[in-house]
């Protein structure tokens, strides 16, 4: 049956919003969007398809590759759950540092998700003050590992390099130029009247609905849900980590809650830098075969990988649950429905931080 | 699911996503609960939900599974935010017929699986009349 609506209003696949191509369909009376649907497709990549048969040294460059802004956490993720399964510790050196480089991961995904964000409803100048600093924390990562975008930092028994004590310093010193920017520019966005018309009250996910579509990461973190998978990580925990909780359930807060991350993970760092003790970064340990279900934090939220690997540690079967999956999900069905205009679907859609290249692996 | 003037057939798209091995695994746990065979619930899938929900399927279905409270057994063995909140199988007013019918039996005496099963036996007419 076909149904003729007021006006039928595709949003995409090519946006000037739109990270990567997705296309929103909404269903418009006037301004107001009353239904939306997302048609996903357009770049599927198959990922999980290869990388079954493999062997592991080859899965983990792979599994970095599902994703090119968080491609760290999907190194750790995987090389945590070939520890899990073959029952291999890090050293405590090296888990720190993998602390380390996937809270930086975390400040230039969660910058990128707050420039776009900024980007869309047209405030240029936080955005590109936004990516000024990620450059920072880029380069950091390529500091420490060696490459700015694939890592391959992590392997199951520890991680590949030492962090050299002259890059130390030049991390706590970046550290604390970030930590002073990014209050500036928080300050910015809170005391913004644009900025706050455009975000308050706008893109509403309430506490229920996230629980229904399992809205996971800052998105559920700002609809007042305290879930963050790093409560339960060993080394989070040695660190004192507690999850950043907003009650706003808008965009406004989505935005926050990545701002006050940002200055949390800075935090991490810190605290991480000074609890790193002298002594290996590769322990060593041989991968085995089992299956297992594991679970880490990404910047977008919980990211699952199920691995079934036989015993000369092959991958046989692998599926992999990213956040974005949830968090587009949550959007599309409940934020976009009371969207009081076209140009709110586009805010509020960007506000969820949504990874195309991560939903369609 | 709405339709669109435009509108390009999305079935084979679909159909690559539900088959993917967490979706699959979730359409076999549903299909076993409900106690209908795989294809006929794919089916009724693809025509009601649409691709973003069909990804989260799995993740919807583990939160619904969760947030089942034991308070009413008939209503979680039915599966009535399940199916109707977190995974949309089933309308509101589908699965409140089929859930009057089996709170209807059981108190009249009916005996609680019996009583379940006469509710799925409406449902399973639904997606497969």
């Amino acid at each position: 049956m076909k149904r003729t609506v007021d006006v039928a209003v595709p949003l995409g696949p090519v946006h000037p919003c739109w990270k990567e191509p997705i296309r929103i369909k909404c269903e418009t009376k006037g301004e107001l969007v009353y239904n939306t649907e997302v048609e996903l497709g357009y770049m599927k990549k198959g990922i999980e398809r290869i990388m079954q048969g493999r062997p592991w040294q080859e899965v983990m460059f792979l599994a970095e590759r599902v994703c090119g802004i968080c491609s760290v956490v999907h190194n750790m993720v995987f090389t945590e759950t070939m520890e899990a399964i073959s029952g291999i510790a890090p050293p405590e050196r090296a888990a720190l540092l993998r602390v380390i480089v996937n809270e930086l991961d975390r400040i230039q995904s969660h910058l990128i998700a707050n420039f776009s964000y900024c980007y869309t409803i047209e405030h240029e100048t936080i955005g590109m003050y936004l990516l000024n600093e990620r450059e920072h924390a880029m380069d950091m990562i390529e500091m420490i590992t060696g490459n700015r975008v694939n890592t391959a930092y992590m392997i199951p028994g520890g991680v590949r390099y030492d962090l050299q004590p002259e890059d130390e310093n030049t991390l706590r010193t970046t550290l604390d130029l970030l930590e002073r920017n990014i209050r500036r520019y928080t300050q910015m966005f809170e005391d913004g009247p644009m900025i706050g018309l455009r975000s308050r009250g706008v893109g509403v996910l309430t506490r229920d609905e996230a629980l229904e579509a399992h809205a996971v990461g800052p998105t559920a973190r700002a609809s007042g849900i305290d879930v963050d998978m790093r409560t339960s990580h060993p080394t989070y925990q040695k660190l004192d980590f507690k999850p950043i909780i907003r009650t706003e359930c808008d965009n406004y807060a989505r935005i926050m809650v990545r701002f006050e991350e940002i200055i949390q993970s800075i935090n991490l760092i810190r605290k991480a830098l000074s609890m790193k003790s002298d002594g290996l970064v590769r322990g060593g340990g041989i991968c085995q075969g089992g299956e297992m279900r594991y679970s880490g934090e990404a910047p977008r939220g919980e990211l699952t990988y199920f691995v079934k690997a036989d015993r000369y540690g092959r991958v046989e079967e692998i599926a992999i649950q990213t956040p974005s999956i949830m968090n587009i999900d949550a959007c599309s069905h409940y934020m976009l429905k009371r969207a009081r205009s076209i140009a709110d679907v586009t805010s509020s859609f960007i506000s969820s931080d949504p990874c195309v290249a991560c939903t369609e692996r | 699911m709405t339709e669109y003037l435009y509108e390009k057939d999305l079935r084979p798209l679909k159909y690559n996503v539900i088959i993917g091995k967490r979706q699959d695994q979730t359409v076999r746990e549903m299909a076993a609960l409900l106690g209908i065979r795989i294809q006929k619930l794919r089916l009724l899938l693809i025509e009601r939900l649409d691709m973003s929900n069909l990804e989260n399927m799995p993740a919807r279905f583990e939160a619904g599974l969760s947030a089942m409270d034991s308070k009413d057994p008939i209503a979680d063995a039915l599966g009535r935010d399940l199916f109707v909140r977190y995974v949309q199988v089933f309308t509101k007013s589908e699965m409140e017929a089929a859930y009057a019918r089996a709170r209807s039996l059981a108190d009249g005496g009916l005996a609680h699986d019996d009583a379940v099963g006469e509710g799925k036996a409406m449902l399973r007419e639904v997606i497969s009349p």
